[in-house]
């Protein structure tokens, strides 16, 4: 982009917002402006049209609300509370908590979860709110059960962390069972797609290079307005996975655009409704508000394989996943939607109408969100166990001038294996195994040098237990000495201790 | 109709579903079938009702076969329904689609009754009837 990103060619903020207010502004949605561009082309489109609204709607696990609940008599610090039994987080001032979308109801479980909870308050039903406390000199309350409305609460706040992505791979399944994931039910031998997102109406395609798009930018949000605060978590605009966090009073919301779901053996969510107004201030914009379904591809993955990187199946256009077929490998799948394109029509629609009616005016971004960012993934550090935390420290070892049946009788006692031999400053010079021993029992040899392996595979106390269970395999053997720098031994390791060891940390 | 027909091990060479269609001129449709060494079980739609149901129905139980009407099907609530379409993909026959508005049409003529849609529906808006 040689041009500055967000640059006011066109049209400024201030001219849309004079438009506006008297009434003269031209507002089209997404829909309805693809088809003033196939009519009249881009440029001619451009000028004529000031503001392009979008909308979707689809479940947005990354969303809750912050509420206050104001002081009771005598006050408590609320330590732990929950809001129809699904736990909020209380690590926060006294009285504030956030409920997030995702939580589960602890008698409920699948079935009501904190999106619920946003939904029943929005639709002004009574919660029951629940808060433990561990009583202070100044908050000496330990406990409260009540009941609350919207209207009892001093504040609540939605605040999204990450919602409307860009677009979102779709999804099927090549395996022989049912599926029941975040995308939805997916049957055995690719016998559906599922997809989300709206295509040619999803608010951040329509500027795919963020050029209107930013903190303070005035949006739909669960039927009211709201605001961007920032680029959403995970946000990753270069590969078009763009998302934003939003901000938004809940007391002015309505139900019919902030629904608490459930994905059946996955867990609770909100759909949430976002549109937002895209202005078209350059060429660059309009391009971008004008792409059409069928120019907005998607990856469909086989969600089988319960992997970070999921194998793509097809690549394919939001036209043809809304089309309700997809062909692969000759054979027509059905496909459908999870989010819904009829309430990201209807979004768009009123989004339009409020700016029509001069009740909703734009905002020139305090600041863009970026339109590059790096996507890491989660490297597992230090959590993998070291031998030193698995093996054993008390042995018993040999000398080389032993006698070969005290050993032997020893060893069995002691039910041991591994029999390190060292010499007299504790240095490791070889290994005897129980079989050794009873080979060398019945061949009558004497003394443990006369049977005692030189070439010790051996392991120090930092290696991870991987690599040296790959090395026991290597070398076909049941255990390894661990020794220090200068060859002392200090320990032992054997496949028993790992798999003992091991599994008991598993299942602890 | 729906129909499910239970055989035991004794019929299960039979050509009883063959012997019925040629006996009653009627285009049967299987719509499921589960077949083990010693028990079948079969869903079937019959495209009739009243007498002519009675008599496909006792042609069926003459055979030895264990016969039972399917009317469980399932029932959308409007109201609740946030059109997203997450029901309809995964009808393993095709009984939800989505009209041109994105609503959903149910054909309950298709349903097998098989629940996979209730559990599908993020908001619950369908249930067994
Ligand atoms: S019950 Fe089964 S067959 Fe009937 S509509 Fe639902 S998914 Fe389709
Ligand atoms: S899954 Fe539920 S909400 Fe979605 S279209 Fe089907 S019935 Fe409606």
């Amino acid at each position: 982009m040689s041009e500055e990103r967000g640059i006011e060619k066109i049209r400024t903020y201030e001219e849309i917002n004079q438009k506006i207010k008297s009434g003269d502004a031209v507002v089209l949605t997404a829909d309805e402006f693809i088809k003033a561009v196939e009519e009249s082309g881009l440029e001619k489109a451009a000028k004529e049209v000031d503001v392009v609204t979008t909308g979707t709607f689809g479940a947005m696990c990354s969303s809750g609300a912050f509420i206050n609940f104001g002081h009771s008599e005598p006050p408590i610090k609320m330590f732990k509370c929950w809001l129809n039994d699904v736990p909020a987080y209380k690590g926060l001032a006294a009285v504030d908590c956030y409920i997030g979308a995702t939580a589960m109801s602890e008698t409920k479980g699948f079935e009501y979860g904190g999106g619920d909870v946003i939904e029943d308050l929005v639709s002004g039903k009574e919660i029951e709110l629940r808060a433990e406390a561990y009583g202070t000199d100044c908050y000496p309350r330990r406990s409260i059960e009540t009941t609350l409305t919207i209207n009892d609460l001093n504040q609540a706040i939605l605040l999204n962390p990450r919602n409307a992505y860009e677009r979102y791979n779709a999804a099927t399944n090549s395996t022989d069972k049912i599926l029941y994931t975040y995308m939805g039910t997916l049957l055995p031998h690719y016998g559906n797609i599922t997809y989300c997102g709206a295509g040619q109406l999803s608010p951040l395609y329509k500027d795919k290079g963020f050029e209107t798009i930013g903190i303070g930018t005035r949006i739909f949000l669960g039927g009211g307005i709201g605001y961007i605060i920032g680029e959403g978590t995970q946000h990753n605009p270069q590969n078009q996975f763009g998302t934003i966090m939003v901000r938004g009073d809940l007391k002015q919301m309505n139900a019919r655009y902030l629904r608490g779901a459930t994905y059946n053996k996955y867990g609770t969510t909100l759909y949430v409704g976002v549109g937002i107004p895209i202005p078209i201030i350059n060429e660059r914009v309009a391009a971008s508000a004008a792409l059409r379904d069928d120019e907005i591809f998607t990856n469909i993955l086989d969600y089988g394989v319960p992997s970070r990187s999921r194998p793509t199946v097809k690549k394919a256009s939001y036209a043809e996943l809304k089309s309700g077929k997809v062909q692969i490998n000759q054979k027509e799948i059905p496909s459908s939607s999870l989010s819904s394109n009829k309430v990201a029509k209807e979004i768009a629609l009123t989004l339009k109408n409020w700016i029509e009616q001069g009740t909703f005016l734009l905002n020139r971004p305090a600041e863009l969100i970026p339109n590059h960012r790096e996507f890491k993934p989660l490297e597992v550090k230090g959590k993998e166990p070291k031998v030193r935390d698995v093996m054993t420290r008390e042995i018993i070892v040999g000398k080389p001038n032993d006698d070969i049946k005290d050993v032997a009788r020893i060893l069995i006692a002691k039910g041991v294996d591994h029999l390190p031999i060292v010499d007299n400053e504790g240095k490791l010079i070889g290994i005897i195994t129980s079989w050794d021993l009873a080979k060398a029992v019945a061949q009558d040899k004497r003394q443990l040098h006369e049977i005692m392996t030189l070439k010790v595979v051996s392991a120090k106390e930092d290696e991870s237990i991987d690599t040296v269970i790959r090395r026991m395999e290597q070398h076909n053997i049941s255990g390894v000495p661990v020794v220090d720098q200068s060859d002392h031994i200090i320990g032992i390791l054997t496949t028993d201790d790992i798999s003992r060891k091991l599994v008991r940390r598993i299942i602890a | 109709m729906k129909l499910k027909l239970i055989y035991s091990r004794e019929n299960l060479g039979k050509p009883v579903l063959s012997d019925v269609i040629s006996k009653t001129n009627l285009p049967i449709n299987i719509l499921e079938a589960k077949i083990t060494l010693n028990t079948g079980e079969m869903l079937i739609d019959v495209p009739a009702v009243g007498e002519k149901l009675k008599e496909v129905s006792n042609l069926f139980q003459k055979a030895g076969l264990v016969v039972k009407e399917i009317t469980r099907t399932i029932e959308i609530d409007r109201e609740k329904c946030i059109s997203c379409g997450a029901c309809v993909s995964p009808c393993p026959v095709r009984a939800i689609t989505q009209d041109l508005n994105w609503d959903v049409d149910f054909d309950e003529q298709k349903c097998v009754g098989c629940g996979i849609c209730v559990d599908a529906c993020p908001v619950r808006a369908i249930r067994m009837l």
